[in-house]
């Protein structure tokens, strides 16, 4: 498909230009996905060399950890521009509709691009979510219910206003969140796991002469309950009475102008606000500690991107970004963080249509700013960090049937506010982590008349070192954060597609298979020293079926994960069995209409992505769409 | 097949002899020669980690020197939960051993003899216990429900007071509790009064006073009401008595600008001049006898990962006496002494994983063996 457009664009000025120095390593089109995930992280956990950690149901927390870099190293972007998170550094997942993307990739080197923007270079691991083009005017309604008393109706509005694209978007979310699952030698059913949401959006998409923009507000609110963990609890008491609600609201936008056919420009900004109210409610619950918790985090960002055709096919590109993050907070002796970070990206590309190579320099700077707090543990001495990430990405494309690039990086993660400044946890001289990565992927297609075949092979090698962890101190309940970690992850990600098409019929066969061996090497001498890190499996892998036949589209989807362990001492009390998982999917087109009904887990199998959060059995969900 | 019903009569020839059904539970063997004691077994809990129902109950059987590894499960086979979520104590009392499991809310009561259930006892948030004639008494922090019962009622939740519950020994029921400080921690019983630590380890972190609570509660067993209430010093933790009048009180401190450390109240003594100050740095305390022995840092304000070193010493009377212990432990999380030559320290290591239990003798190390996570408790029965 790619291809294709290359050929297409060839027709331009520069037109290499216009695409990736590398591929993606996985991409999905969500419209063509008849699979129905509602959540962005159903999608991506099928991909190779991805483990999301679910903690269950529609309103547990999920995050998605790439070739065992760890969720901090890997970043979000949307339409180009980074969710971030300064205080945890983890985005969840599950508070990312599907409604109204159009596609998610993930790249596991540089993705290298024209015009990126600076954080984009400075990454682990990119997660792309992309927002539908502009299309006509229509509108589009569509309602799904299902298990757990979910109901998620969602409207979508195209209008053209003069030579604005509008684009009007809202979704809601409720769910009960009640599911069986297995308590011990009995079966109880989850409590207290329902969750109420609202996505409000707002689009407008416009173009100059040489260029294009849009701009993107985005609401979201929820409500939701914690379940807790599958403990031993005294039968009286609840499990957990854990509330949060968010209000997450961001305006984001971009410009892209060509100026000269040679130089173009991107500039980009945001400015995001966050609340968060957490409560126990230790009033219904005696087990309860009694924290009532506010949080609200603000970030603006505003980026520039110069790209410059040197001498074509060669070209050089400087993006600049500034961040400012601050949040603030009720805990005991909060010392309110601010943060400002300054990341610019130096990247020369030699771009032909068989062959491509990029290098990148990117420095990353920041700045912490932080309250005087009576509790200490706190120097202001390490408040500057600054980091150079090189990295060089190769493309080759020998003969029509084979393609390889190669990428070798190096990357940091900040600590985050709360690594370094959470009440008795925080560490204000922790450095960045740091990973390097190198990995290599084949890529061979080849087919005769209805049949197509593809074939990658991704191997690789990560290496995180000065990984933040978490430290007991002299005393139990104060604890610090150190930069300690270090785990080798060597691994293998292979990934097969068979099409064939004739007539009415199509069929679309996808395989994978994932090899991740990652090694802990943090302490020589002690007792977990060369153990599989936790949660990472040695294998795991994935079938997907679809096959069309006129308006029917059926999907079938079993994975495959093999044994695990929740911690890095592999004992029968921390091990997690291997799991499989079938999905199945029916839809039908009828002129504007399209009907689905969607099973999941369907040989109800019991499982856990983390130890002790169950994850639902059996259940189901019927979806309508209309469009006018 | 054969092997097994060899087996099989083998253990059935055990219970004959030794009727403890815990005698023929394998473990780690450790040299125990050189241990001289009348007691038969040294109990360690292991706390586990907060949410994930880890907590482990481990033994050391004196007669034949083995360490015995999750003796809670292997000998109740029939409470699949296990021991629960985080065990926070453990007190012999009589024949039975009484284990505090804070996250689960339970107070498990098992047979000392061979760790079979005897009774599992609702408590919210329970912490440490502490025994007179009739009653088990133990501190918990769920404050905001004054009665215990069907029908809680609610007092302050925004910032609520801790509570002392009593345990009838023989009926193994709740009979009502007394409200004390902050966060109570430690408990222990001397002459018809009890006296509890209060932390306000959470009421540190919570608005509008962001403060640490300073005081030990005196209850009147007899009453079961608070009689007195003295100021010692900030989050406090451990209560031992001697027996002869000194409650010893340790200080977590504040970890900043007050360092840790062990306190005195006396008994007899009238109000305004009840307490004294031993010494700083405590990380680990274990009572032996009339004697408190404490491990701790003078570097515990250094949180850079430096490793600390630690040193020992020990209050009898008032008299603080430095002793010449090793510590091979990088973080030493529990403490055991069986008398002036023998002592156990438990090492939590990453807090995450099964730490180790170290046997000491004369100061110098003997062995080392796996426990569970985070071994912090010891008891001797």
């Amino acid at each position: 498909m790619a291809q294709e457009a290359d050929t297409l664009m060839a027709a331009q000025v520069y037109s290499v230009q216009v695409y990736p120095v590398t591929r993606a390593v996985e991409e999905a089109f969500l419209p063509a996905l008849v699979t129905a995930p509602t959540q962005v992280a159903d999608v991506l956990r099928r991909f190779t060399g991805v483990q999301v950690k679910d903690y269950g149901g529609v309103g547990g927390l999920k995050t998605v950890n790439v070739r065992s870099l760890g969720s901090e190293h890997v970043g979000i972007f949307l339409d180009g521009i980074q969710i971030d998170n300064a205080q945890n550094m983890q985005v969840d997942l599950g508070r990312f509709s599907v409604d109204g993307l159009e596609a998610v990739s993930l790249y596991n080197g540089q993705k290298s691009l024209r015009l990126q923007s600076a954080k984009e270079y400075a990454t682990g691991a990119a997660v792309y979510l992309r927002t539908e083009a502009p299309r006509e005017n229509g509108l589009r309604l569509r309602l799904r219910a299902g298990s757990f008393g979910t109901v998620n109706p969602s409207v979508r509005w195209n209008r053209e206003l003069g030579k604005v694209q509008l684009r009007v978007g809202a979704e809601f979310t409720a769910s009960n969140g009640k599911y069986k699952y297995p308590y011990f030698d009995t079966t109880l059913v989850r409590e207290n796991g329902d969750i109420s949401s609202l996505r409000l959006e707002t689009q407008l998409f416009g173009k100059t002469r040489g260029g294009q923009w849009q701009t993107h507000l985005y609401s979201y609110g929820s409500e939701r309950g914690f379940p807790g963990p599958v403990i031993r609890r005294a039968t009286g008491f609840p499990f957990s009475a854990e509330r949060q609600a968010d209000q997450d609201l961001f305006f984001q936008g971009s410009w892209q102008q060509d100026w000269s056919g040679r130089y173009a420009t991107a500039l980009r900004f945001k400015y995001a606000n966050n609340y968060t109210h957490y409560n126990t409610h230790p009033e219904k619950n005696p087990m309860a500690l009694p924290y009532d918790l506010h949080f609200r985090q603000q970030s603006a960002y505003l980026s520039l991107a110069q790209s410059y055709v040197l001498m074509d096919p060669w070209s050089v590109d400087l993006s600049t970004d500034y961040q400012y993050n601050a949040l603030d907070s009720d805990v005991g002796q909060f010392v309110r963080p601010r943060r400002n970070t300054l990341t610019a990206a130096l990247a020369s590309r030699l771009a032909w249509p068989g062959f491509r190579l990029a290098a990148h320099l990117v420095y990353q700077g920041t700045w912490d700013q932080f309250d005087e707090r009576q509790a200490g543990g706190w120097s202001r001495e390490n408040a500057f960090r600054g980091v150079w990430m090189p990295s060089f990405s190769i493309f080759y494309a020998p003969w029509r049937w084979l393609e390889a690039d190669a990428f070798v990086k190096r990357s940091y993660r900040l600590p985050s506010f709360n690594d370094l400044y959470y009440s008795l946890m925080g560490n204000s001289s922790l450095e960045a982590e740091q990973a390097f990565q190198t990995g290599l992927d084949l890529r061979m297609k080849w087919g005769t008349g209805p049949w197509k075949e593809s074939l990658r092979l991704s191997p690789y090698y990560n290496r995180v070192s000065n990984k933040i962890v978490a430290i007991p101190t002299s005393s139990q309940f104060r604890w610090t954060m150190l930069n300690l970690g270090l785990v080798d992850v060597t691994g293998l990600d292979a990934r097969s597609e068979t099409t064939w098409e004739q007539g009415d019929w199509a069929l679309t066969i996808v395989l994978r298979y994932s090899l991740q061996q990652a090694l802990d090497h943090s302490t020589p001498g002690s007792q977990i020293w060369g153990n599989q890190t936790p949660y990472v499996p040695l294998h795991s892998g994935s079938i997907d079926l679809q096959m069309g036949w006129r308006d029917w589209t059926l999907a079938w989807n079993t994975s495959l994960c093999g044994e695990r362990w929740s911690r890095s001492a592999h004992t029968a009390d921390y091990y997690l069995a291997p799991w499989s998982l079938s999905d199945a999917s029916l839809s039908y087109h009828w002129k504007e209409l399209c009907a689905g009904i969607h099973l999941r887990n369907i040989f109800n199998q019991h499982y856990a992505l983390v130890q002790g959060y169950p994850m639902p059995g059996f259940n189901g969900m019927v979806s309508l769409e209309y469009n006018w | 097949m054969l092997l097994l019903c060899g087996t099989f009569a083998f253990c059935a020839c055990q219970k004959d002899r030794v009727p403890s059904k815990d005698a023929t539970l394998d473990g780690q063997t450790v040299d125990v020669s050189f241990i001289s004691t009348s007691a038969q077994k040294l109990f360690v809990l292991n706390e586990g980690g907060m949410g994930s129902n880890n907590s482990t109950l481990d033994f050391l059987r004196f007669k034949d020197g083995k360490f015995v590894n999750g003796a809670f499960k292997k000998m109740n086979p029939d409470v699949a939960t296990g021991l629960g979520d985080v065990g926070n104590d453990i007190a012999i009392h009589g024949e039975e051993a009484w284990i505090v499991v804070n996250n689960s809310g339970i107070v498990e009561v098992i047979s000392a003899y061979d760790e079979t259930e005897i009774a599992a006892i609702p408590v919210p948030t329970p912490r440490n216990i502490a025994f007179d004639n009739n009653y088990a008494y133990v501190t918990s922090w769920a404050g905001a429900f004054i009665n215990y019962g069907a029908d809680y009622s609610v007092m302050d939740f925004k910032n609520p007071k801790g509570q002392v519950y009593r345990i009838n020994l023989t009926t193994k029921k709740v009979e009502g509790s007394v409200e004390v400080g902050y966060q109570p921690e430690g408990i222990a019983y001397y002459d018809g009064k009890l006296y509890v630590a209060n932390s306000g380890g959470i009421a540190s972190q919570l608005p509008p006073t962001y403060s640490y609570d300073n005081t030990v509660s005196i209850i009147n067993s007899a009453s079961f009401k608070v009689e007195d209430t003295v100021e010692v010093q900030v989050n406090l933790k451990n209560v031992y008595s001697d027996g002869k009048g000194n409650i010893y009180v340790t200080s977590l401190g504040n970890y900043y600008d007050i360092h840790s450390g062990l306190y005195v109240v006396f008994a007899s003594a009238a109000s305004s001049q009840k307490t004294g100050h031993i010494a700083d740095y405590v990380s680990v305390s274990a009572p032996c006898g009339d004697t408190v022995y404490c491990i701790g840092t003078d570097s515990e304000f250094d949180w850079s990962g430096t490793p600390h070193t630690y040193s020992a010493w020990s209050v009898t009377g008032r008299t603080k006496k430095a002793l010449s212990w090793t510590i091979t432990e990088a973080t030493p999380y529990g403490l055991g002494v069986l008398d002036a030559d023998t002592y156990f320290v438990g090492d939590a290591g990453d807090y995450f994983n099964p730490g180790t239990v170290t046997c000491y003798y004369k100061g110098a190390k003997r062995w080392s063996v796996t426990a569970g996570v985070c071994p912090g408790h010891f008891a001797l029965y």
